[in-house]
């Protein structure tokens, strides 16, 4: 077993979302960084879909009752088995009696923390994410807390595994997001489209402190809606990384947690960079670039190629 | 109808552009459709007042080859069996303190608590679509008497079950949440039970009245 000692600022159990209920208002709430999760649980050897911790802000600690191979993956953080440095992206063996500590996020916000073994969690709705705002799944539906214990089955160790320097992505601002066309692009004037897409730094829009896991809101020039069109739409589904204008005109960068929406959807970031979208924190800068939907295409096929290389070699 | 491409992984299939029953009925037929052609590729089919949208999984299957395996069946959706709707009766408490809007709805509408309360029981409402959050039911439509504009700034908490409305819709909140309608009246039936199937009480087509208790 291992024991919460510090969840830093909140931990939670997620694995790779819960899919098929759309029509009943159940969102995804998979891991936000959905490459961090994976290669996480390949470097612990476990199976693509098993739940793993997503964690944001320093001081984060564990203690381990148990001889098991466990590894970091996501922001870049600087922490310490006992007093032994470790390297993020890499596993490593921790020993019975063993703390493991996160002192310091150095680059991007949510990491993520594996074993090698199955947590003994129940799934809700056939997943073992957590859904925050209605508690349920993950750890009895809500964030971990210092003094909860989770026990395992099948612990193993591992060989030792680490991800090559060159595949970690890059998680500092600021973050160019490529974003293909939303339903609602019309909506807007087309100079207020321009300046939405400008790709130099007077332009840019920065992250504000109205973050959480269901959208990320962002501050700078407010897009103008065109005349005689509503500000808001009939609700209508949405995929996660939407990006909705509401009235005031500042976006709302959706994520993992809301099926339907009633503003107007401008853009949906694209497949190649939402993962990035974990990593957006207060007053990091953010910039656009619209791409067409096959240019978008073919950057995820060279993206995923990438992917497999990094655990293929 | 009309389909349309959004994002790299999403359709919408549009059948309107306003809330309505005879909109609602298309789109509850192609959801029902959908959901019979039972395509491992589709990820999520979320449908709405006038339209539905596909998540597909395009790492399996490209835009084009998802769309014709759809449009290739269309001959199919005429003769689509589609379930019942379900009748549902949810007794409400309302005014006081289970509803904290009942002052300003009178006041917005003109009338008493008993006529708001006697007008909104009065309609046998269809839920158009489930959403926003697990097992929230949008249901129309609202008699215009009652109409009421959203909170400007929405409540940090309403507590689970209450009733609210804004403009021509009705809902209920199955969890405590933040919100934005007007909170008239609460219920204790429970609307989203993640441990048992099926989870959402409500279904997109069902049938809705609420009992004054």
């Amino acid at each position: 077993m291992i024991e919460i000692f510090n969840p830093g600022w909140l931990a939670i159990i997620v694995d790779n979302g819960r899919y098929g209920y759309g029509d009943i208002g159940v969102p995804p709430s998979s891991a936000l960084d959905n490459f961090a999760y994976s290669t996480l649980n390949y470097l612990t050897g476990n199976h693509t879909d098993s739940p793993v911790m997503e964690v944001m802000g320093r001081g984060f600690a564990i203690m381990f009752d148990v001889d098991i191979t466990c590894a970091i993956t996501g922001a870049k953080v600087s922490a310490y088995i006992n007093d032994v440095p470790l390297k993020s992206w890499t596993s490593f063996k921790a020993t019975k009696g063993s703390i493991l500590r996160v002192k310091e996020v150095t680059e991007g916000l949510r990491y993520y923390v594996g074993f090698s073994g199955d947590m003994v969690l129940e799934k809700a709705i056939e997943s073992f994410s957590t859904n925050l705002e209605c508690r349920f799944g993950g750890y009895k539906g809500r964030p971990l807390m210092k003094g909860d214990i989770i026990e395992f089955n099948n612990v193993r160790i591992e060989e030792e595994n680490a991800v090559a320097e060159r595949y970690i992505p890059s998680m500092n601002p600021p973050h160019l997001l490529r974003i293909t066309e939303g339903p609602e692009i019309g909506h807007f004037t087309p100079n207020s489209l321009k300046d939405f897409l400008k790709n130099h730094s007077e332009n840019t829009y920065s992250v504000s402190t109205k973050l959480n896991r269901t959208g990320i809101r962002l501050e700078g020039k407010p897009l103008l809606f065109r005349e005689k069109v509503d500000k808001s739409i009939i609700s209508e589904g949405i995929l996660p990384g939407t990006i909705q204008i509401p009235g005031d005109g500042q976006p709302i960068i959706m994520l993992y947690e809301r099926s339907v929406g009633g503003y107007a959807r401008i853009a949906t970031v694209a497949r190649i960079d939402i993962d990035m979208l974990a990593h957006l924190k207060p007053k990091d800068k953010v910039l656009f670039q619209m791409l067409g939907i096959e240019q978008a295409e073919t950057l995820w096929v060279k993206k995923k190629r990438k992917y497999l290389m990094t655990y293929f070699g | 109808m009309n389909l349309y491409r959004y994002g790299e992984s999403g359709i919408r299939i549009v059948f309107g552009n306003s809330i309505d029953l005879e909109t609602h009925e298309k789109v509850r037929r192609y959801y029902y459709f959908l959901k019979s052609l039972r395509l491992k590729e589709f990820i999520d089919i979320i449908p709405s007042f006038n339209s539905c949208v596909i998540n597909f999984n395009n790492n399996a299957i490209s835009f084009e080859n998802i769309v014709s395996l759809i449009t290739e069946r269309h001959g199919e959706l005429d003769a689509i069996e589609i379930p019942q709707p379900a009748h549902h009766e949810i007794p409400v408490m309302y005014g006081g303190e289970c509803g904290p809007d009942m002052e300003f709805v009178c006041e917005y509408s003109g009338l008493s608590d008993n006529e708001v309360i006697e007008i909104h029981t009065s309609v046998i409402y269809t839920v158009f679509t489930v959403g926003f959050m697990p097992g929230f039911p949008y249901l129309g439509t609202l008699d215009k008497r009652l109409y009421a504009p959203r909170l400007e700034t929405p409540r940090l908490k309403v507590p689970e079950g209450s009733v609210g409305l804004a403009q021509l819709q009705t809902g209920i909140y199955p969890f405590e949440s933040p919100a934005g309608w007007r909170i008239i009246g609460k219920t204790d039936k429970k609307l989203f039970d993640y441990k048992k199937e099926p989870y959402s009480l409500l279904q997109i087509g069902d049938k809705v009245r609420f009992i004054k208790i």
